[in-house]
Parts: structure tokens; C-alpha cells; sequence
């Protein structure tokens, strides 16, 4: 199949589309003009990769999400929303931590179900299984992503919360430790995994549960969290696991 | 008063996916455990769908989630009627200025907080939590949003354990649930 070269770069009214270098075969971009606007959208068409047809296409990071309906807002507008309606709060839980606070976002209907679409509109064709969400903001942000592409939610505990049998994992806290647990049977060997949280810090939260579903065959696919506070560079405790994150 | 949608031909499918733990937390107690329901994404469905065709053109500007397991049927419930979702937690976890509410348990009691500014005066409140049995967090629930000035529309959960009467601490509040447990 010949290899369709990308421009480069294309500058469309404020959007920017950068080209994937990782795609294994050729991609197109064609402008198209959208009926009763003057402004060209680029829309990126990927075509199926040889012998893949049933294998999800790689994720691209979010600035590569294309405006799917002229009703919804641009990415960048959404985004931009979500991320004023975030209150920092200043020395909690203690002096000197700067906390993101999301209940103002949950408290913005218009922001909240945009955070949840950004997540939806990059997952909802990757045959997601499994949406793991961890207690307790995990659990705002994880079913209702969960219920929009069809998946199971599975939420991830602190200790003796889920009756039944469970399986732990022991994770580091900046003094000692903490233990998180999952359900033995909510989740099978081969499924296809979305990790949800509010945010990412140092990543422990988020390493734990990467294991926890390894430890019984599932295939975590990508971590996903509203915020990222990169300083402290939890993304690299995700070991292979790609984080995609909407506000940082 | 009181409502179960006995009749809806959802509510069986949704009522097979709860699964009953024996002696959990401790001894003599069935657990109605919800996570089995989650993972049937038709039944969670249906689970919100019931509520959100209930609630959706009562002018509802609120819901309000219960701590942890009200996190999960609250905001899909939310983000379907375009209302504001309201987390009440336990001690210590709001960051900011915050409403506290103390309760009683069987032995001892807890407390239940909201964010000041959460809620502004005469908003119409909706209390979410996936199960009903004395009605004290429920109760605690209510006060803190009454306390805002927000006026509780009704409460609403997945399962109730009628035996426990916490329908009767509701301050004469409405309380509708899908499933009725022994």
C-alpha cells in the first residue's frame, strides 16, 4: 500500500494538525468544507492497516481529536472550560500542597459532560471492555464513561469495602503504605482495560491498579485522568501504560 | 409515600445482578452487593435510565451522591437531567469550607459533610445512594442540603431493606426505590 505523505503542519483557524509519525501505513488529510461555514475543518481518515482490521488503531494524543459534529464545541473550548472550573485549593490535605479540587467542575453541567465526551470520543472505538475506577473520585469520573462505550465499571477499593473475595495490592505512600483490592471475577484474563482517576500525581494509585489487572491476564490499555501535576512524574510509574490526561 | 417500579420489565434483569454476600461486614448481615450489576453494562444502564426518566423533567437542579457507592449512580444521573452533582463525604476529604453533619450508627456515629456554595437557596435537590436500610446517612443526607436551603425533591436508591423502616426517617420526604431486599 503506498505511503501518503502528511503536510506537515496545517493551520486551519486556530486548529493545529500535527502529523503521527507511528502510523505503519499511509494517512490523508482532506479539508473539507462543512455546509453553511466558511471556515475549512481538516478531518483525518485513516485507512485500515493491512492484516490489522480487527485491532483498534493507535491512540493518538488529544490534539488530534476531530471536531466529529458541527454542534460540539472545539476541543480547545472545552478544554479550556473544564480547566478554569477546577478550584485550587491552597495547604490540603497539609501546608504547601496546592489540591485540585473537581467538585467546582461537577458543579458546571456543560463542563462535566464535556470532560466526560473528551474521554468517550477517544475510547469509544477501541473495544474497551473494562472501566476500572478508583475510590472515590475514580468513581464519578469512571461510570459514566463506562455506560457511554458499553463497558463493565469495576471500582478498585481501599481495604474491606468489597465483600466477597478480593485480591490485594500493596502500594507506597509518601509515609508507608496503602492496600487496594479488586474483586476475584470482575474482570477475565485477555479483557481490554481503561484506568480512571481524577488525577494523577506520583502514580502509586495508578501503578497499583495497572497491577492489579495484570496480575489476572487484562490488558491495560491506557490510564486516563481529568488532571496530571507532571512535576511529579507519575507518568513514568506507569511503566508501558500510556497516560492520556485533559488538563496538566 | 412511597414508589417501587415492580412493574418495569427491566427491574428483573437488574434485580439478578445484585449479588447477596452472607455475614459481611460481619456476622448476620446480607450484603447487597451492587458491583455485580456494574459489570453487566445493560443492567447499569437500565438502572440509570429508570432514574433519569423519573427525574428528568422535574426541574431537579442537584444530585446529591452518598459516599462511595452514591459516586457511581449519582453523576450518570446528573450528567442525563443537566444538573449539578453534589458529593457528600465523610470527614475531612471536601477541601474547602464545609457543612458537617453528625449522625447516629448502630454504635457510635459519623458524619457526613458538604461544600459551602455547592448548593444556593431554593434549589430543587435529589439524594442518590445505591441502598436504603436504617435511613440515617440518607437523613444526614438531607439536612445538610436543607441546611443550604436547597429543597429535597425526593431520595433515591437502587435497593431498600424495607425491614429496616428507613423510608421513616425521611422527614416525610419521598423515597424511590427499583428493588426491595429481605
Amino acid at each position: 500500500m503506498a505511503v501518503i505523505p502528511c503536510p506537515l503542519v496545517l493551520k486551519i483557524s486556530g486548529a493545529k494538525i500535527v502529523p503521527q509519525s507511528n502510523y505503519h501505513s499511509g494517512n490523508s488529510v482532506k479539508i473539507k468544507l462543512l455546509p453553511n461555514t466558511e471556515t475549512p475543518i481538516a478531518i483525518r481518515k485513516t485507512p485500515p492497516i493491512h492484516g490489522r482490521a480487527n485491532t483498534p488503531r493507535p491512540l493518538q494524543p488529544i490534539r488530534f481529536l476531530h471536531m466529529a459534529a458541527q454542534n460540539v464545541d472545539s476541543t480547545d473550548d472545552r478544554i479550556s472550560r473544564i480547566s478554569s472550573s477546577i478550584r485550587v485549593i491552597p495547604d490540603f490535605p497539609k501546608p504547601g500542597i496546592m489540591f485540585q479540587d473537581i467538585t467546582t467542575l461537577l458543579l458546571d453541567p456543560k463542563a462535566f459532560k464535556d470532560t466526560i465526551d473528551l474521554f468517550v470520543e477517544r475510547y469509544k472505538d477501541q473495544n474497551i471492555n473494562v472501566v476500572a475506577g478508583i475510590e472515590a473520585r475514580g468513581f464519578i469520573f469512571g461510570p459514566p464513561i463506562a455506560l457511554a462505550i458499553g463497558a463493565k465499571f469495576v471500582p478498585m477499593r481501599k481495604p474491606k469495602k468489597l465483600p466477597g473475595e478480593v485480591i490485594s495490592e500493596e502500594y507506597s505512600l509518601e509515609y508507608g503504605t496503602d492496600i487496594m483490592e479488586m474483586h476475584v471475577g470482575a474482570v477475565q484474563a485477555g479483557e481490554r482495560a481503561l484506568v480512571v482517576d481524577d488525577l494523577i500525581a506520583t502514580g502509586g494509585t495508578l501503578s497499583a491498579a495497572i497491577r492489579l489487572l495484570e496480575r489476572v491476564g487484562v490488558d491495560v490499555v491506557e490510564c486516563a485522568c481529568v488532571i496530571e501535576l507532571p512535576e511529579l512524574k507519575g507518568r513514568n510509574r506507569l511503566g508501558d501504560k500510556p497516560l492520556f490526561v485533559l488538563v496538566t | 409515600m412511597s414508589a417501587c417500579k415492580e412493574d418495569d420489565p427491566r427491574i428483573d434483569g437488574i434485580q439478578s445482578r445484585i449479588r447477596v454476600v452472607p455475614n459481611f461486614p460481619k456476622p448476620g448481615i446480607m450484603f447487597q452487593d451492587i458491583t455485580t450489576l456494574l459489570l453487566d453494562p445493560k443492567a447499569f444502564k437500565d438502572t440509570i435510565d429508570l432514574f433519569v426518566e423519573r427525574y428528568k423533567s422535574k426541574n431537579i437542579t442537584i444530585v446529591a451522591g452518598i459516599e462511595a457507592r452514591g459516586f457511581i449512580f449519582g453523576p450518570p444521573i446528573a450528567l442525563a437531567i443537566g444538573a449539578k452533582f453534589v458529593p457528600l463525604r465523610k470527614p475531612k476529604k471536601l477541601p474547602g469550607k464545609v457543612f458537617r453533619e453528625e449522625y447516629d450508627l448502630e454504635y457510635g456515629s459519623d458524619c457526613l459533610e458538604m461544600h459551602v456554595g455547592a448548593v444556593e437557596s431554593g434549589e430543587c435537590a435529589l439524594v442518590v445512594d445505591d441502598l436504603i436500610a436504617t435511613g440515617g446517612t440518607l437523613c444526614a443526607a438531607m439536612n445538610l442540603l436543607e441546611r443550604a436551603g436547597a429543597e429535597v425533591v425526593e431520595c433515591a436508591c437502587v435497593i431498600e431493606i424495607p425491614d429496616l423502616k428507613g423510608r421513616d426517617r425521611l422527614k416525610g420526604k419521598p423515597l424511590f426505590v427499583l428493588v426491595e431486599s429481605q
